[in-house]
């Protein structure tokens, strides 16, 4: 039982530390300010996952190999600010998917340093990737909900997993289902929404523990242009909180309209990083597209 | 609590793959069912044969013309046996008593009284506290000079030698037989178990990716394991006791009480004690089963 406790008291801690905070001047959207900070902010011991003042995202020369001498990533060096909105595009198999499964230590690098909040996820030790987890919420292309819980529990499940009491539960779950357009379809399980709603499903999930980061894997991969732009919206408004957003994608006509940071990948190198659309200069036509 | 929402995940996950959860069920049930309708035979047979084995007695026969002091001798080096823990108890028999114990045994005891004198020796009827100290006892003993030329020791060598294999190979074969079937039964509802980790892999993936630490994700099916271990120990409790009141004890009350009071109470284990055992015993396999299942397969 002590692990349980355990996990109760980090859980509280992380919750304090990824807090909304404002890093743009740009007021808070009405909608979501109505995500409070939990109730319960007792300040604990070994916070496990607080990020510094640094950037949010920061890759060393990272070098990922796969078996078999096949490069994920080949060399990549860049930094990503706290409550920057960014782009990550490039073709099937550039390495997109590698780089945000080393954000969250579903990998690690073969080489170089993966530096989320200041910490260096090599050195980050097995049994607190759970905490780093919690720290980050992430999106992706499949949803990844689970098939047998309706909406809410999908929610509620990463609230219990940081250890919040029912009541909180109770009380945060609709807020935020509201929050990404879901209202009064709590009830339903994943196979009963569209695309786009489950999608909002997950979103709602790697939101709910208000995360300092916000990392997509083709969010909008699954999903009909409308949609995706609803979506988008939505991550965008997210951003304006002051929440750091990552998206991979493939989506041309999205990165183009909204002219953020884009940071484009070819075979593992990263060979453009510039704000603007996906792909604005006419020499790398050929190799992103 | 959290162990009230860890229950609820392992009865979630019980009816999300009950075919599953049934298995592992049905697997304890006949686990337990064995080991309950063993622990009673082997308790029957192994009090059996230590009943048994108690009435192995060493007989040592003492020479007529033997003198006193030469009997007060062997008398004091059979003392010594019992001091050092090998005799359990022994008594002297004399000519005259041996003469009236044969006369209390035959169904005409006049043919005795024919005789010119008493022929039958004088003794020393020894129990060992242990068979197999027997034959250190006849050691002993075995060259004393009040013994009888003729008779000297007797004792039911064979009997001994073979009531002791027999009881050790009892307790052995017992003992083997149970801890195998324990291992299978742990192997089977491992395995069980671990097909319940499979078939929710992906929720598995999903928990990791939202932050879930091991223990979170292990708890409900380390739950569910016990659950599905003391359901199975429950129902081959029930179906026990169903033979035991229908069958044993009715066998028993019917037959020949010679037969039955001679060991079938005085080797039985109390039924509520065995249902202590049984359940602890289903429980701690599903526990068992899973864990080792959960330190394989949920490495995270
Ligand atoms: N598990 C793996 N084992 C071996 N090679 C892999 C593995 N995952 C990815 N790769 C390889 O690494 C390279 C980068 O793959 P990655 O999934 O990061 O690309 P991507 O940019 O996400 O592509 P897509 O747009 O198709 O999702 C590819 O060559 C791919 O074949
Ligand atoms: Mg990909």
């Amino acid at each position: 039982m002590a692990r349980i406790d355990d996990d109760i008291h980090h859980a509280d801690s992380t919750q304090r530390a990824f807090t909304l905070v404002e890093v743009r001047p740009e007021p808070v959207p009405a909608d979501l300010a109505v995500v409070t900070p939990p109730s319960s902010e007792k300040r604990r011991r070994g916070d496990v996952f607080r990020p510094g003042p640094g950037p949010m995202v920061q890759f060393q020369g990272v070098i990922k190999r796969y078996d078999g001498d096949v490069r994920g990533l080949d060399g990549v060096s860049v930094s990503i600010a706290a409550g920057e909105f960014v782009f990550l595009v490039g073709q099937s198999g550039s390495g997109k998917s590698t780089f945000i499964r080393l954000c969250i230590r579903e990998l690690r690098a073969t080489s170089g340093h993966v530096i989320i909040g200041g910490r260096d996820l090599g050195e980050l030790r097995r049994s607190k990737v759970p905490y780093l987890r919690r720290a980050i919420g992430c999106v992706f292309q499949d949803f990844r909900l689970l098939p047998d819980r309706t909406a809410s529990e999908n929610v509620a499940y990463a609230l219990q997993v940081t250890g919040h009491s029912r009541q909180e539960v109770n009380r945060r779950v609709p807020e935020i289902l509201a929050l990404v357009g879901l209202d009064g379809k709590g009830d339903r399980l994943p196979r009963e929404l569209s695309g786009g709603e489950q999608q909002r499903v997950s979103i709602a999930r790697a939101l709910v523990n208000q995360p300092r980061l916000l990392i997509a894997d083709e969010p909008t991969g699954n999903l009909d242009p409308d949609t995706s732009q609803g979506i988008m919206d939505l991550l965008t408004r997210i951003n304006r909180t002051g929440t750091t957003v990552l998206v991979a994608t493939h989506d041309r006509d999205t990165v183009d309209r909204m002219q953020q940071r884009v940071i484009a990948l070819h075979k593992g190198r990263i060979v453009r990083d510039a704000e603007g659309g996906y792909n604005e200069d006419p020499g790398d036509t050929g190799e992103i597209a | 609590m959290r162990l009230g929402m860890f229950f609820r995940e392992a009865l979630r996950s019980i009816r999300a793959n009950a075919a599953i959860s049934v298995a592992a069920t049905v697997t304890a049930l006949i686990a337990v069912f064995i080991l309950g309708a063993f622990i009673p035979s082997f308790m029957y047979v192994r009090s059996a044969v230590s009943a048994q084995t108690s009435k192995v007695d060493v007989d040592v026969y003492i020479s007529d013309t033997a003198s006193v002091k030469q009997v007060n001798a062997l008398r004091d080096k059979i003392g010594t046996l019992k001091t050092d823990g090998q005799v359990a108890e022994f008594t002297y028999v004399s000519k005259d008593d041996a003469l009236r114990l044969m006369r209390e045994r035959l169904r005409d005891p006049s043919v005795l009284d024919q005789l010119p004198s008493n022929p039958l020796p004088a003794k020393f009827n020894i129990q060992p506290t242990d068979p197999a100290n027997a034959n250190a006892i006849v050691a002993a003993v075995k060259d004393d000079a009040a013994l009888d030329p003729t008779e000297g020791i007797v004792y039911p060598q064979t009997t001994a030698d073979r009531l002791l294999t027999a009881a050790k190979f009892v307790q052995w074969a017992g003992f083997a037989l149970i801890g195998i079937l324990l291992v299978a039964a742990v192997l089977l509802i491992g395995n069980t178990i671990r097909l319940s980790i499979f078939a929710r892999r992906r929720e598995v993936e999903v928990m990791r990716l939202v932050g879930a630490t091991n223990w979170f994700i292990r708890w409900p099916f380390m739950i569910e394991g016990v659950i599905c271990g003391l359901v199975g120990a429950v129902v081959a409790v029930a179906m026990l006791w169903g033979i035991k009141v229908g069958v044993v004890d009715a066998w028993a009350s019917g037959a020949d009480t010679a037969l039955t009071k001679s060991g079938s109470t005085a080797g039985a284990i109390a039924f509520p004690l065995l249902t202590v055992v049984l359940v602890g015993a289903g429980a701690l396999l599903g526990a068992v089963g899973s864990g080792i299942t959960l330190r394989r397969f949920l490495r995270i």
